[in-house]
């Protein structure tokens, strides 16, 4: 996707010299001051005048960064980085295949990638991972005919919005919504797909991880306030399906977006190139290749921690080099949650600083430790975003048909095959968000995750699987998975909101009929249980009819259920946590309310 | 309903004793078998004569005169709403009639009363009891009626175009009415007498229902005095936020919408900007009681021309609510805080509690659960002031709560420790 031109090679950058290639790409951008050379990136012959013969042997030819080039155009220079990446999941994709297996046919024991490899497990050991190609059932398909289009292997061109290039050039040659090259080479004008110039963006804006993450947690849409939930196409903008258009037939509208976009943040303003780009080892989830917490600038129980850096050789002094401001020995880095320095984020002052890596703007996190309402007693058990949360993005009922008598494109093996995948869903929702014990054995915010229903028609139009539930963990239900929607705000859900409403528990919408809880919204193929829930309650018994994805995760048990609902006999009147009352500092005392001072003030007996 | 039994009897006597006069050449010809009510009738009975016969004598431009010389007095649902559809034209008048003076005709005529047999079931010779199918056939979609059976309107986009039909409608699955899991019909409470004199309906709650003072929501005496019942037993209503009609001309993008339509939609497509079918918004109703309320409609035009937009986009052309009950009873309710603490629900939510930007998407209004810019046609939003009375934790209101809370917790099973 990258664009061809200037000439030699080398990782130091030479001076700039006028090569053949200009004579066609008059205009085209520089890369960057270090990369000024063509065939350093691109291969090719730039002592040769006609195009034919200047192009014989490029790299590509479009994109040298691409999976199948970046040995010879990236890697040669960037060695740290490609070796990073190659085990990163954004290039593996080996967690999504993994939880799509266990969600249908359940895991075989192997760890599959896009593309396959060798790489290091999470301690350091070699690990080969199976190219997808060779999972050669339902899961393998829907990885490859859906879900792999988003990931670095890939070059995706024409999907409005969710375009992309291939390789290293996935984030840093960005692409505009239709992915047009409207730089300054004529030669190159308006065509595509190619990245919108060729001006390498070493700090990727938001747009880029938009591209990829506007679907499934659809994190990028939240966190920018764009919610593409109903899909109704309206309002219109300027007589199209509108306000804000999105690949796949979608539509967006504006919602509140997360506070720290609001502010000016940007996304690899809290997110590290490590968070991103890998750090060597192949995790099996996001969330243990992801290094950062909200704790590490905000604090938790305990203060954000800092390394003061000693050396020039650091990595958050090398890191920083592009940043508008650059790190330097003696300043106080913060620590992210796996322990390494942040290359943007320090204690100046005694107070935690965070550089906007693009635009340069300075950020003081507040730190919440100690303050009453973050020590309210029990509520160590909760992930920041379960009361921070704006909303909770949640689809209900992700109903996909497999039919295998039309063809659909492998993005894999790039050749059409036998099945196409389709989806329809059921409802939607943002507020309120059910909670559930995550895989740190903290509360989460959860959303369906996923509530699929399958059809597999063959070639015949028979009907091989009718809206099946998968099996998971050994039984046959639906599942949520924990999730911070990247919707924050300075505001936090009520304490009575909270406690006082069964829907943030897993109920679903509902009325309470003596000890039932019944929901409303009902399930189409179980129509004795909600279909925007997981828990019920019959004559005062919970039960928990679908799973929470990932290790030790589950839904809250009654006890818990109990638990909540009973600190509404508190809450009530005491409903001043911020004003530090005392009651929240110690576990509650449920039978102070038969002591004579409450007797007294609620007219009992 | 007992007069009105003896009376057509009466009639059915007398019109046998006719018979055995009238000479009828009718049957040479029409070989038609008779069943249900009316199977002993003559044909004359209700087609009148040989020489001037009345081809569908139920029908509503006759005012069924002959259908009414027997049902006395039934002609008259022929002067109300179900068949001169005054609301709805009303409404087309002050909303629409300024962008497209012939919105009411093109997209609201299909659904009005033309004759007996709309809702009669079995056709004129198996005659039979309106039923609750017939009565759905016009009382669809967002409209009471299919939410009575469990149903709600889904999103118009083809996504989420798929799940149970009826009627050739999608709906969401919801928990239906108890009285209809009881197996009562739509007739029950509306019965023919009610509707011939304009009424909605021939029963209230407490005609049937008596109020225990078990529950402590029962005993609060500010709930019995301003609320309806079906305030809080209503357990759910469709809503809908943002009613969009698009209309479009000489307009092949009309297909990239990917919206729902089918052979009547004409030259408009219908969007949503969102549904929702939780606990209803709250406000007062005509006789200034607490009753849930829903848009009804917060209407959007937008007139598509050559695949542009011509004259203003997305003009709201209304937003207007309207005070209604939810055909959605259950014995079960929400929790106290539902409602007192819960601003949303009375249109009070404040600016920083606003998740939906409408204005940054050109939608004039600030909010859906704003007041401001918005009617309520029926009765009146909750004014301000008398929120924050009601949500006010005073001594009576934290006794009541703790009595209800703990009727509640006490019942939550808390041994489980899985």
């Amino acid at each position: 996707m990258g664009l061809v031109i200037w000439g030699n090679a080398g990782c130091s950058p030479p001076a700039p010299h006028r090569t053949s290639c200009l004579a066609c790409h008059k205009g085209i951008e520089t890369v960057s001051p270090s990369h000024p050379e063509c065939p350093g990136c691109h291969g090719g012959n730039d002592k040769q005048s006609g195009a034919k013969e200047a192009h014989r042997g490029m790299l590509g030819p479009r994109n040298p960064s691409d999976h199948r080039n970046w040995e010879k155009g990236c890697g040669p220079c960037h060695p740290y980085q490609l070796g990073r990446l190659r085990g990163s999941l954004m290039y593996t994709n080996t967690g999504m295949i993994r939880n799509i297996q266990l969600t249908w046919e359940g895991a075989d024991g192997k760890l599959y990638a896009t593309r396959g490899g060798d790489t290091f497990d999470a301690t350091g050991k070699p690990l080969k991972l199976k190219p997808v190609e060779e999972l050669d059932n339902l899961s393998g398909a829907l990885y490859r005919k859906f879900c792999s289009r988003c990931h670095i292997g890939a070059e995706v061109g024409d999907s409005t919005g969710s375009s992309h290039a291939g390789g290293c050039a996935a984030c840093h040659f960005p692409v505009n919504d239709d992915a047009t090259y409207t730089g300054n080479d004529r030669e190159m004008r308006n065509r595509k797909p190619y990245s919108a110039t060729h001006r390498m963006e070493p700090l990727p804006p938001n747009q880029v991880c938009s591209r990829c993450h506007n679907r499934s947690g659809r994190i990028a849409l939240s966190y920018q306030g764009l919610y593409d939930g109903n899909n109704g196409h309206v309002p219109t903008r300027s007589g199209q399906s509108g306000p804000v258009p999105l690949s796949g037939n979608r539509n967006a509208v504006h919602i509140a977006p997360d506070i720290h976009a609001a502010a000016g943040m940007e996304c690899i303003d809290c997110h590290t190139s490590r968070d991103i780009m890998g750090d060597g080892y192949s995790y099996q989830n996001l969330y243990h290749q992801v290094e950062i917490a909200c704790e590490d600038c905000h604090g938790g129980t305990a203060p954000p921690t800092y390394r003061v850096i000693t050396g020039d050789g650091d990595e958050a002094v090398r890191e920083s080099r592009g940043y508008k401001m650059q790190m330097r020995p003696g300043m106080a880095m913060v620590l992210t949650a796996k322990g390494r320095t942040y290359s943007n984020v320090f204690v100046k002052d005694g107070k935690v600083q965070v550089l906007g890596k693009r635009s340069g703007k300075i950020f003081t996190a507040k730190v919440v430790t100690g303050t009453p309402e973050h020590t309210v007693v029990g509520h160590q058990r909760l992930e920041c975003h379960s009361c921070h949360s704006r909303t909770v993005v949640q689809c209900y009922g992700c109903h996909t048909t497999y039919d295998l008598r039309e063809n659909g494109m492998d993005f894999i093996t790039g050749e059409k095959s036998p099945g196409m995948f389709s989806e329809t869903e059921d409802y939607r929702m943002l507020y309120p968000f059910p909670l559930a014990v995550n895989q740190r054995g903290r509360i989460s915010a959860v959303t369906p995750g996923c509530q699929t229903f399958i059809t597999v028609i063959d070639e015949e139009g028979n009907k091989l699987r009718n809206e099946d539930v998968a099996h998971f963990k050994g039984k046959r239900q639906l599942r949520f998975a924990p999730f911070f929607s990247h919707n924050t705000g300075k505001k936090a859900v009520g304490c009575r909101e909270c406690h006082a409403n069964p829907r943030f528990l897993g109920f679903g919408q509902h009325v309470i009929e003596g000890a039932d809880i019944m929901g409303t919204l009902m399930c189409d193929k179980c129509p004795d249980k909600p279909l925007d829930g997981f828990l019920t309650m019959d004559d005062g018994r919970v039960r928990a009819f679908a799973a929470i994805t990932r290790e030790h995760s589950r839904p809250l048990n009654s006890g818990e259920v109990r638990r909540v609902f009973k600190v509404n006999l508190c809450i009530t009147c005491h409903d001043k946590a911020r004003d530090k009352d005392a009651i929240y500092a110690k576990k509650l005392e449920y039978r102070a309310l038969d002591d004579t001072v409450h007797k007294r003030l609620l007219g009992r007996p | 309903m007992r007069w009105t039994t003896l009376y057509i009897s009466a009639c059915l006597v007398a019109l046998n004793i006719g018979l055995g006069h009238a000479a009828e050449n009718c049957r040479v010809c029409h070989r038609v078998e008779m069943a249900g009510a009316h199977r002993s009738l003559a044909c004359l009975s209700c087609h009148v004569s040989e020489s001037a016969t009345v081809a569908n004598p139920a029908a509503a431009t006759g005012e069924a005169a002959p259908c009414n010389s027997c049902h006395r007095g039934f002609a008259a649902i022929f002067d109300h709403v179900m068949a001169t559809r005054s609301r709805e034209r009303a409404f087309a008048d002050r909303s629409f009639t300024k962008v497209d003076p012939n919105f009411y005709r093109k997209n609201c005529n299909s659904c009005h009363l033309k004759g007996c047999l709309d809702c009669h079931q079995g056709g004129g010779h198996r005659i039979g009891t309106a039923s609750a199918d017939l009565c759905l056939n016009c009382h669809r979609g967002y409209f009471v009626g299919n939410d009575y059976f469990g149903r709600a309107p889904r999103e118009d986009s083809l996504r989420y175009q798929r799940g149970k039909r009826f009627q050739g409608e999608y709906y969401l699955t919801m928990r239906p009415d108890i009285h209809a899991e009881k197996g009562l019909t739509c007739g029950d409470c509306h019965s023919m007498q009610s509707l011939a004199q304009g009424q909605k309906s021939a029963k209230e709650c407490t005609d049937c229902h008596r109020i225990s003072s078990r529950p402590v929501e029962h005993r609060i005496r500010a709930h019995l005095e301003k609320l309806e019942c079906y305030a809080c037993h209503s357990a759910w209503a469709p809503q809908e936020y943002g009613s969009f009609f698009l209309r479009f001309t000489d307009s092949p993008t009309r297909e990239d919408f990917w919206l729902k339509w089918d052979e009547t939609s004409g030259e408009y497509l219908r969007s949503a900007y969102l549904r929702k079918q939780d606990s209803p918004p709250l406000g007062l109703n005509a006789r200034g009681r607490i009753s849930p309320i829903r848009p009804q409609f917060i209407v959007y035009y937008t007139h598509i021309v050559r695949d542009r937009a011509e004259g203003r986009e997305n003009q709201l052309l209304a937003a207007e609510w309207k005070a209604y009950f939810p055909h959605t009873i259950r014995r079960g309710t929400v929790m106290c805080d539902d409602c007192h603490d819960s601003p949303r629900r009375f249109l009070l939510e404040s600016s920083q509690d606003r998740i939906y930007r409408l204005e940054e998407d050109g939608m004039t209004l600030g909010s859906f659960w704003d007041q401001r810019g918005q009617t309520v046609i029926n009765g009146a939003f909750l004014p301000e002031a008398r929120y924050r009375r009601l949500s006010a934790r005073t001594n009576a209101f934290q006794k009541g709560y703790l009595e209800k809370w703990q009727t509640f917790v006490n019942r939550v099973d808390g041994s489980s420790s899985r």
